[in-house]
């Protein structure tokens, strides 16, 4: 547990989760562009190969500089990007990650190396190169990249399905976990998706082709379109895998998880009905301005994955293993013991603006459970979730953090800790006043403790399967939280 | 440690201090590359008149804005691996470090993009056009990206070692951190990163001159001055530092841990300056002294690439964290990576020996 303690920072009114997200979006679309960029150029160089496109090879050349100035670049620092922005946000999830799975990730490096390589040789000499070598080297490139993906996939997939890993800590079997392949095969095909669309954009804007070649371009872009009919039948397949709960989170268990999700779906329908019915069965043309909107709803979809992706893990980071607040499943019967924060060097930053004590101990609780998904007063503020609670609701509903919202993690720590968060939050809603009395009340505190005994240290479960596996029962859980509200 | 690293260390972490180390090193060598050439870039942006498509005598300038780019995104890609391996090394002094410096050390990355697009920049034909005040300021704006980079990298390293620090850094919430060797070592960084930088560009001008490409006759002498002159400021810096430095450390410098490692790199800038002197007054380069040149260079790079670990070693205990580096080996993995290295390592080569087919009717760019 030696490694618990981590400095904390406070990113404002924002939650976390929208700032790993915020830059997944971008780098998740930008990484997409690369390998179905590269899937996209093959088709074309045989089209210019075998004399099928007259105007191919040109655009060819144009779309890869594109290609290299937008994925090259900020592709791969986005990248690294993604990988500080974790350490960020919970430096002990990318911790676990990069131990489980450092030889995966050295081996996805080895095809990055070659990515940029076959890439940079195409970039540089391409144009003076004989057919079956440019052939060639779009090939290296495009397996390269699209075997990223597939390295990458298994170790993120692996974060919410661990799958056998959860038993036998193999490697491999969290590898190959059960929504690897839906979310390959799903990533691949929007990656075609964003390649395609990008590329009508890229052809529109290329000033050197005549009305008739461009249309032709068109076309033949807009057959990499035709995978999307897979996509609904992955969708279900993907869902199918994922943990219940999970699930239940994108089918209106949340409201802002179902919304990312409708605003993903609807887009994707969007692009996929205008390319199948327009493109591909009327073979309409799309000018430069209906490309680049399709490009923003393609945008668009993504960003609704990625912060689906990021919120249906909760409360873990990995599943049954870590919790979103970097507590490990199997620690938090001994922080419940000895408390969370008891071990804490960090002191902190604004002590003086606490007038007790028992309040700077429950500031260090909300930094190390809570902050992770809640601000105080801002984005899924704590004090309008729960401003309305009495201080004896507040009590019991902390106590059973994980019934109370079963995508909360236990609450990890002793029940002093709770009683100074509890204090915290009253403080905090009563307009953070200068005096403030120390709730010391023994009787308070065995309270507490029995309802944290009742609670349980188990994930939580669906309110209506609660009782099954924690001794909380929905009556004792209930009546507190309706007359909160 | 009382023996040569890494033997001192137990197996698993020797293992992975090794393959750190290395990887480390290739980062260090593209690096060089990119600082030395940037800043120099930037200085001669400033001073001379870009030459027309037709060219003239190819000069060190031209080389250097060339392969910028590539160069930025060999080091970025080669910094991955260190990257990888430090966090399992050292993992919690690197997380905290990260998390104290905050935006501060993100800040790196939008920077690497804005440095990276000015190298495209510096090498599109708009910017053949304008003004040298113009065409410094970009270079200059890049070579700023890239020094605030070396300097975090610095900043988090000297942080990371520096646990009694940390609490109050935090309380304070700076995201500034200064430690007195500092400066010192990000100067040696720098200079030391001229000689590199020359060796390499000394390469490339020495294959432009084999395939017949007119290069200026006074490249060897400039480059083997501006060598010279970056090893002689690195060994100032390097005394500048020592002196920093607490008995310990600078004992296990010299001592069993590191000072085979010491010396080797000290004789690699030996046979670096021999190599120059001889180039100096020549007017086309030799591929016998650049071979000596580069052995020296490895020799240098890969020497205070371990001296830089054993300082690391000397300042904080290594010891709590063998369970943990025992653990990491124990994953899996490790044969399909180096299956797949040598493949791909293979592949790469093959995709240099294609860029040699060229077509009948084709020019190259
Ligand atoms: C894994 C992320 C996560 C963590 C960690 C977390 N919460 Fe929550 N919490 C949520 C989400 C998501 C909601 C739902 C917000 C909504 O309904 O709009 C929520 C809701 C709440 C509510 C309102 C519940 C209700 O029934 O309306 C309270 C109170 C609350 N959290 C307190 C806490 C406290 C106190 C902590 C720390 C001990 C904590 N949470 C830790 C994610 C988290
Ligand atoms: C081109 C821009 C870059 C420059 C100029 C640069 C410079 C440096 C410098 C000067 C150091 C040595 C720090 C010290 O020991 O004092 C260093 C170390 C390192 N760099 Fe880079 N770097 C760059 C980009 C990157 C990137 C993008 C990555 C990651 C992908 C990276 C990974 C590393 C790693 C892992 C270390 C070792 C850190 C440690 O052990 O504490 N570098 N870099």
């Amino acid at each position: 547990m030696q490694d618990i303690s981590y400095p904390i920072n406070d990113f404002g009114p924002v939650i976390k989760g929208m700032v790993i997200g915020g830059l997944g979006i971008f780098h998740v679309f930008l990484a997409q562009f690369a390998i179905g960029g590269g899937m996209l150029m093959c088709y074309f160089q045989w089209l210019a190969q075998k004399g099928r496109s007259a105007p191919a090879r040109r655009f060819l050349d144009g779309y890869f500089k594109v290609l290299v100035l937008v994925s090259f670049v900020a592709g791969a620092l986005t990248g690294v990007g993604m990988w500080f922005t974790t350490i960020q946000i919970s430096p002990r999830t990318i911790g676990v990650m990069v131990e489980e799975f450092h030889w995966i990730w050295a081996t996805e490096w080895t095809f990055f190396c070659l990515e940029i390589a076959a890439g940079y040789a195409f970039y540089r000499c391409g144009k003076g190169l004989t057919d079956g070598a440019r052939m060639t080297l779009l090939m290296l490139y495009t397996v390269a990249a699209w075997f990223s993906l597939f390295w990458i996939n298994g170790i993120l997939s692996w974060q919410l399905t661990p799958g056998g890993w959860t038993h036998d800590r193999s490697v491999w079997s969290g590898f190959f976990n059960p929504s690897f392949w839906p979310s390959l095969l799903f990533r691949t095909i929007v990656s075609l998706t964003i390649a395609s669309l990008a590329a009508c954009v890229v052809i529109n804007a290329i000033g050197a082709f005549t009305r008739e070649e461009r249309a032709e371009l068109i076309r033949r872009a807009a057959n990499c379109l035709a995978p999307m009919v897979l996509m609904p039948l992955l969708g279900v397949w993907y869902l199918a895998v994922i943990p219940e709960d999970s699930r239940s989170w994108v089918q209106g268990g949340s409201a802002a998880m179902t919304m990312f999700m409708g605003i993903s779906v609807a887009a994707s329908v969007l692009i996929g009905g205008y390319a199948l019915v327009g493109l591909i069965w009327q073979r309409l043309y799309v000018s430069g301005a209906t490309a680049t909107l399709l490009l923003s709803l393609a945008f668009g979809a993504t960003a609704g994955g990625e912060f689906v992706r990021e919120g249906v893990r909760k409360p873990f980071t990995v599943r049954e293993y870590l919790y979103s607040n970097a507590v490990k499943a199997d620690e938090l019967a001994a922080l419940r013991r000895s408390g969370g924060v008891t071990a804490d060097p960090f002191p902190l930053r604004n002590a003086g603006a606490y007038p007790t004590e028992q309040l700077r101990l429950g500031a260090k609780v909300f930094r190390f459970q809570c902050s992770v998904c809640h601000t105080m007063s801002g984005v899924n503020g704590l004090t309008h979730l729960a401003g309305t609670w009495t201080t004896e609701q507040k009590r019991m509903n902390i106590a059973k953090l994980q019934h109370t919202k079963p995508f909360m993690p236990p609450f990890a720590g002793n029940a002093e800790e709770l009683e100074a968060l509890v204090q915290l939050l009253e403080w905090q809603t009563a307009g953070r006043p200068g005096r403030w009395d120390q709730s010391t009340d023994r009787a308070v505190i065995r309270e507490v403790q029995e309802w944290l005994d009742e609670a349980g240290t188990a994930p939580g479960t669906e309110p209506h399967t609660v009782g099954g596996a924690s001794p909380a029962s929905p009556d004792t859980r209930q009546p507190g939280k309706q007359e909160g509200r | 440690m009382d023996r040569m690293l890494p033997f001192g260390l137990p197996g698993p972490t020797a293992f992975y201090v090794s393959l750190y180390v290395a990887t480390l090193a290739v980062h260090v060598v593209f690096m060089n590359y990119v600082l030395a050439g940037v800043g120099y870039l930037a200085v001669a942006s400033f001073r001379g008149k870009r030459k027309g498509a037709d060219g003239g005598p190819v000069e060190l300038s031209d080389v250097l804005r060339d392969w910028m780019p590539f160069a930025t995104s060999a080091a970025i890609t080669a910094g991955v691996a260190p990257l990888l391996f430090v966090q399992i090394l050292y993992r919690k002094e690197f997380y905290t470090a990260n998390l104290l410096l905050f935006h501060r050390w993100m800040a790196i990355l939008p920077l690497l993009i804005v440095g990276f697009y000015l190298l495209y920049l510096l090498k599109t034909p708009w910017i053949g056009g304008q003004s040298a005040v113009v065409r410094g300021v970009v270079a200059l704006g890049a070579l700023a990206c890239f020094s605030f980079t070396g300097l975090s990298w610095t900043e988090n390293h000297l942080l990371s070692t520096d646990r009694a620090s940390w609490p109050g850094l935090y309380e304070r919430g700076s995201m500034v951190y200064y430690h007195p060797q500092l400066l010192p070592r990000l100067g040696m960084w720098a200079v030391g990163a001229i000689p590199t930088m020359c060796a390499l560009a000394a390469w490339q001008m020495y294959y432009l001159q084999r395939k017949g490409a007119g290069v200026d006759p006074r490249q060897p002498r400039n480059l083997a001055r501006l060598a010279i002159a970056g090893v002689l400021l690195s060994v100032a810096c390097g005394a500048a530092y020592w002196r920093q430095l607490d008995a310990s450390a600078q004992g296990h410098i010299v001592g069993k841990a590191a000072g085979p490692y010491f010396a080797a790199a000290c004789f690699g800038l030996v046979l670096q300056v021999g190599s120059w002197l001889a180039h100096a007054p020549r007017s086309d380069f030799r591929r016998q002294a650049l071979m000596v040149c580069t052995l020296g260079l490895a020799l240098t790079i890969a020497g205070m690439t371990a001296v830089r670990e054993a300082i690391r070693l000397s300042v904080i205990d290594v010891s709590p964290l063998y369970a943990q580096h025992a653990d990491a080996a124990r994953k899996g993995g490790l044969v399909v990576f180096v299956v797949f290295f040598l493949v791909n390592a293979g592949l790469i080569g093959w995709c240099l020996c294609l860029t040699r087919k060229r077509s009948e009717s084709a020019t190259v760019e």
